[in-house]
Order: C-alpha cells, then structure tokens, then sequence
C-alpha cells in the first residue's frame, strides 16, 4: 500500500521545535536538579535527590515557599475580585466605559520594574507620600482606631523595609498591576452572554440585580472564571521583577519576600549553584502543571455547557 | 387569565419610528398572532407588552389594570423566546423550577443545600407541578438533561416548560418555532395549538410567517411600518383584506395583483375586457387582486385572458401555472388541480378565466374599495 508520507514532513517542524525548546531543556533540567553542577565545571557529580532534600528540609526554602504562598493567595482572589467587580462596573456604565478601561489597564501596560521605583518613593518611611498623607490623619477622629494612634504616635510602618508588613505591600502592588488584565478578560466574558438570558429571567421573576447575577451572569462567566484564575495563578508563581528592584539583595526583610522565582534566580544565576536552581525549576513547573491539569478538569467538568 | 389591552402605543429608537401609535384589545382566552415582514415591530411590540421594553407612549393594561410602570417580573407573563434563552448550566428540571422557586420561595427557602432542608413539602409541590407539566408536554424522561444535551425542538419543548410550569396570566411567543426545520414547525403548529385549547389561556404569538398565522390565531394583527393595518380572524383577513399591502402578504403563493381601469361609468375593466362590475370611481387606474386558487385554465373564448406558461411549480396536490401575459412584467399565477388531467407543456399558449365575486379592488392609494354593483354569474 502506498501511503503519502507527506504528513510526517509537515509535522517535522513543528515537532522539532518543541523537542528543542521545550521538551530537551525540561529534561534537562530535571537532569541536572539530581547533581551539583556549576556553570563553568568540566563536569558534575550526580547527588541523587539531595537537592530537593534541601528544598523540603532548610528555613531558607521554607519561608521561599512561606512567602510565595502568602503572596499567591492573596493575591489571585483579590485580584479575580476586583477583576470581576470592575468589568461588571465598566458594564453597566453608559458613558465613560473606555475611559475606566484604560485607566485600569494602565498598570499592566507599565513596565513592573519602572512602577517599582514609583512604588518605592511612595512607600519611603519619611518623606514617601503614603506615610506623609497618614500624618496628616493625626489629632482626628482617627486616631481612635488603636492602629493609627500607634503610627502617630512613633511612626507609621517601614512599609517595605518591616518584616511584618512587606510581603503585603509587595502584594498589594501586585494586586493593583495585576487586576487590569482580569478586568479585561472579564469584559470579554461579559459580552458573550446572550441578552435574552437575561429577559428571560426577568420574566422568570428575577428582581434584584444579585439574582441576575446568580442566575445568569455568574454561571456565564464559568468558563473565563477558570481561565481568568489559573492565568492569576501562574503569572503569580512568577513574580520576580518588583522582588528584584526593591531587594536586589536577599528577598526582603528576614527572607520574607523570598519568592521562588527569585530564590530560583539567586540560587541559579548569582550563586552559580545550577543543581539547586533547577531543583527549584522542577518544583515550579510541578505547580504549574497540578494548575493546569486542575483547570482542564474543572473545564470539562463544570463549565462545558454544550 | 386575562384580557389585555395595548393602547397608542408608540415607539423611537433613535430616528426611526419603529411603533407608531398602536391600539389592540386581545380578549381572555384569544390566541392572537402579530404577524408582518421583519423590521415591522411587532417583536417591539411583544417586548413592550412583556415590560422588557418601556414604550414612549401609550399605556398598557392587562386584565383591566394599569401596568405601564409595572416591571416585566411583577406582570405575571411568561414568555418563550425566539433563541429559547434557557438557561445552559441548568438540567431542564431546574430550568423549570426557577420560575417557581422566584416567585413561590422566600430567600433563605431558595439558598443552594439549605434550601431544600427548610422547606420540604414546598419543594415537593414544585417538583410535582414540574412533573405535571413534563407529562403533558411529553419530556418526563429529559428532566435530567442540559439544554446542551437536547435537538432542537427538545429545547422548544423544554422553554414552553418553563412558560407553562407556573399560571401565568398569558403566554408571549416571540417566533418560538422559527430554529425548527420544516417539518417540526408544521408539527408543532398543531400541537401549540392543541396546548391553547387545553390551556384555556391568552396566547400572544409574534411571527413572520404568514402560515403560522393563519393555521393557528383566533385573531391576527398584520403589522407593517410600525402599524397595524389589519386586525381580524384569518378568514376574514385573508378574503377580505383591506389594503393591497395585506392581500400580498397574506397568502402563499402570493396574490396577483393586475393593473385594471374604470370608465366613465366606473365599471372596471382587466387587460381591457369589461368585468361588469361597478365601483363608484370613474376615470381611475386600479389594482385587481386575484387569489391563484380563483384563477382556473379555460378555453379559449370571450371572457378568458390569454397567456404562455413559463414555469409549472408542482405541489403533489396541486399544479401552479406561472403564466407571462402581455403587458404584465409579474408573472400570474393559476391554480390547477392534478386531477384536471392533462398537464400543459412549458412555453404553450393557454387561456384562464377569473371568478368575478372574488376580485379584491383595490384604488390607487392601495385602499380596498367596495363593490358597487356586480353582475354574479360567472361568465365562463
């Protein structure tokens, strides 16, 4: 029988490109997560799954995992939230709609790094613009609330500098760079809901907005719902660069802004410990892919409405 | 049940004038149909009449009340839409149930697992409504499926579900059969009209199909430019219509509509041959309406018109001769049934005669005018 062969030659180079960028450099990463190499060594020794002994057992790779997940999980649901709650605004205005929109978008055009430094004026313990503004606040009614009487009366947070308070002001520009990106997601969800849903359940006796929203809307929005989390999921696993221009050195007060992509590029790259860092790359893709098998799952199981 | 009135109802949007001061009185337990081209605003209409739509004048009440400032889900309608518009994450039970458990349930009665634990038996008559409904329209055994999981008409049968499941005071169909294939449409045509029977309910029905209609109102509202131009029983439309604009659009295939003139006697005369029938306006050009089944193939003799066979549309039961006739750019269309025997050849000469008391005269404005005098024998 003859059969053209001319599938596999238009496979080819597809195929070849994903072995050479994605499928080779993941091995060989997880190759080199069991050994001790350097960049520059003639050769390496292989030392079994000490690596990743490190990575479960040491309080360096503790609080990489502390802070890491302190900041994921702060950051996806508020940012979904806000998300959501923007798009449903933005909606339901007449006029102004593309105004809010790039207002909001703003953030996520910026470059993070440059935003950085902004952000880092801002914060300054002395003369940034947040601490300054909170002064002005004393000797008012607000300095009934305990917090605030404390910030008056010695000073008010080191914002980026305190240990308390840093993974959550990282968080929080996180959160304010991130959301425009839901949002958008979100507004393209929205127009994909059928008008007459929403008849229909007026004339079913929906009364009130929040049993619209219930009914129809929230339902809709099932499939972007999932989408719109495992992408705040993964793009905050990633988060590095406002680590790296507010601590260059060390991941933050204590450690406490120790990310893992951070740890990854410390441990990797400064400290040339290529053994560990891959280590880290393979615990990293590890979450990224439990995320996106849990996302295919949640798809076809919940939101797969035809 | 109730009776509804819509009255100078009239509607903008932008520049164009889509309703222009409707009046129209549905009584208790009328099927009525608005039917008219697409763009005439009769789904407008339905929408205004729903509450989903706020007209810019004109009031609208239902069962002698009032309800122009009342919001669609305080008017007790129910409505089947065009799309269906169920709701896709629902099985067709649940889609069923929302209605009910809207208006029947209080909030803490309504909350997701809660629910059903505080308010058994409640849920239990719901259920038991649901399963009623199901049985008459037949899709007891689609309860459990999504809208997703269903054919077509599946879907059309689940949406009156929902319409039906609770007792509204009249049912909205906004072109609830037009996602059907042919057949299905001619099926459920009947059997929407056997529910309105069994129903006993005011049924308000938007179309632009002209069959529709006539197969299945108590009334219909033809409806072109944001008017209404006829309202009546679709035997009374149908035979007697009252502008030219009606007489084409009712009835399949169309009407032919013949230029005819009178003389000073206003007699009217067709391709030139005195009709002897009189209307009151001398010295005019007119149009002559003549349905196709009251057009017949004759021989050749004083009272018949002559034309050539140009296309032969075949039904089964019936022939239609699409004849050219001179001075005529529209082709006429004769009626012929099969068992009239021999079928003529494409591109022969033939002749046809009219029955006269079934001409439609229309002026030249497109108004109906009334005959004044005729002379019945059909001269043949």
């Amino acid at each position: 029988m003859s059969q053209s062969r001319v599938h596999l030659w238009l496979m080819a180079p597809a195929l070849l490109l994903m072995l050479l960028i994605l499928i080779i450099p993941i091995f060989a990463a997880l190759g080199l997560s069991f050994t001790n190499y350097s960049l520059g060594n003639s050769g390496a020794n292989f030392v079994g799954l000490q690596n990743y002994e490190q990575i479960f057992t040491r309080t360096t790779y503790q609080k990489m995992f502390g802070a890491t997940i302190r900041y994921v999980f702060v950051v996806v649901p508020i940012t979904v939230g806000l998300g959501l709650g923007a798009a449903l605004l933005i909606k339901s205005l007449t006029r102004f709609g593309d105004l809010y929109k790039t207002i909001y978008f703003l953030p996520v055009m910026a470059a993070l790094i440059a935003m950085a430094i902004v952000w880092e004026f801002a914060f300054h313990p002395t003369i940034g613009i947040i601490n300054s503004t909170l002064e002005q606040g004393c000797g008012t009614v607000l300095e009934n609330w305990g917090w605030y009487a404390n910030g008056c009366e010695r000073t008010f947070p080191l914002w980026l500098t305190d240990r308390n308070y840093a993974i959550w002001t990282v968080a929080f520009i996180g959160i304010w760079q991130g959301f425009g990106f839901n949002m958008v997601l979100y507004l393209a969800g929205l127009t994909s809901i059928p008008k007459e849903l929403y008849s229909a359940a007026e004339m079913d006796g929906a009364k009130s907005s929040w049993e619209r929203f219930r009914l129809v809307t929230w339902p809709m929005l099932g499939p972007t719902t999932v989408f719109v989390v495992t992408i705040s999921f993964i793009r905050s696993f990633q988060v590095f660069d406002m680590v790296e221009a507010f601590y260059p050195q060390g991941g933050g007060p204590s450690k406490s802004v120790y990310v893992m992509m951070f740890a990854l590029y410390e441990k990797g790259i400064q400290q040339n410990l290529m053994g560990i860092g891959a280590a880290i790359t393979v615990v990293f893709l590890v979450f990224v892919m439990l995320l996106t098998i849990v996302q295919r799952w949640l798809v076809d199981k919940r939101t797969h409405y035809v | 049940m109730a009776n509804i009135r819509l009255s100078n109802i009239s509607k903008r949007f932008g520049n164009t004038d889509v309703l222009n001061g409707i009046d129209l009185d549905i009584n208790d337990r009328e099927f009525v149909t608005l039917v008219g081209p697409s763009g005439c605003g009769k789904s407008t209409l339905l929408r205004i009449l729903a509450g989903l739509e706020s007209a810019d004048t004109g009031t609208v009440s239902i069962d002698d009340t009032d309800v122009t400032r009342i919001r669609p889900a305080d008017r007790n309608l129910s409505m089947v839409f065009q799309s269906y518009a169920l709701y896709p994450h629902l099985s067709v039970a649940q889609n069923m149930l929302t209605p009910l458990k809207l208006r029947d349930l209080s909030f803490p009665q309504r909350l997701p697992l809660i629910g059903p634990l505080l308010a058994k038996t409640e849920y239990k008559t719901l259920y038991q409504q649901i399963k009623n409904t199901a049985q008459i329209l037949k899709i007891e055994n689609l309860l459990d499926r999504k809208p997703g999981q269903l054919s077509g008409g599946q879907r059309q049968r689940a949406a009156l579900g929902r319409a039906m499941v609770r007792d509204p005071l009249a049912f909205l169909m906004d072109e609830p059969l037009s996602n059907l294939d042919a057949a299905l449409r001619v099926h459920m045509r009947s059997e929407l009209t056997q529910l309105h029977q069994r129903l006993r309910a005011t049924f308000v029905y938007v179309t632009h199909d002209q069959s529709e209609a006539l197969t299945m109102s108590d009334k219909m509202a033809v409806m072109m430019k944001g008017k209404i131009l006829q309202y009546g029983p679709p035997d009374e439309v149908y035979h007697n219509p009252q502008t030219i604009d009606v007489a084409r659009f009712i009835g399949s295939p169309a009407i032919n509509i013949i230029p005819g003139s009178t003389d000073e006697t206003g007699c009217v005369s067709l391709f030139g041959k005195s009709l002897e029938t009189h209307v009151s306006y001398p010295h005019s050009t007119l149009h002559i309406g003549l349905r196709p089944e009251h057009l017949s193939l004759s021989e050749n003799n004083g009272n018949s018109f002559p034309g050539i066979i140009r296309h032969i549309e075949n039904l089964g039961s019936d022939l239609f001769y699409h004849l050219e006739t001179e001075g005529m750019s529209q082709r006429i269309v004769v009626r012929s049934s099969q068992s009239e025997g021999k079928r003529l050849p494409l591109g022969s000469l033939t002749y046809f005669k009219a029955q006269k008391n079934k001409l439609l005269i229309f002026g030249e404005s497109g108004n109906r005018l009334t005959v004044k005098s005729q002379k019945l024998a059909e001269v043949a």
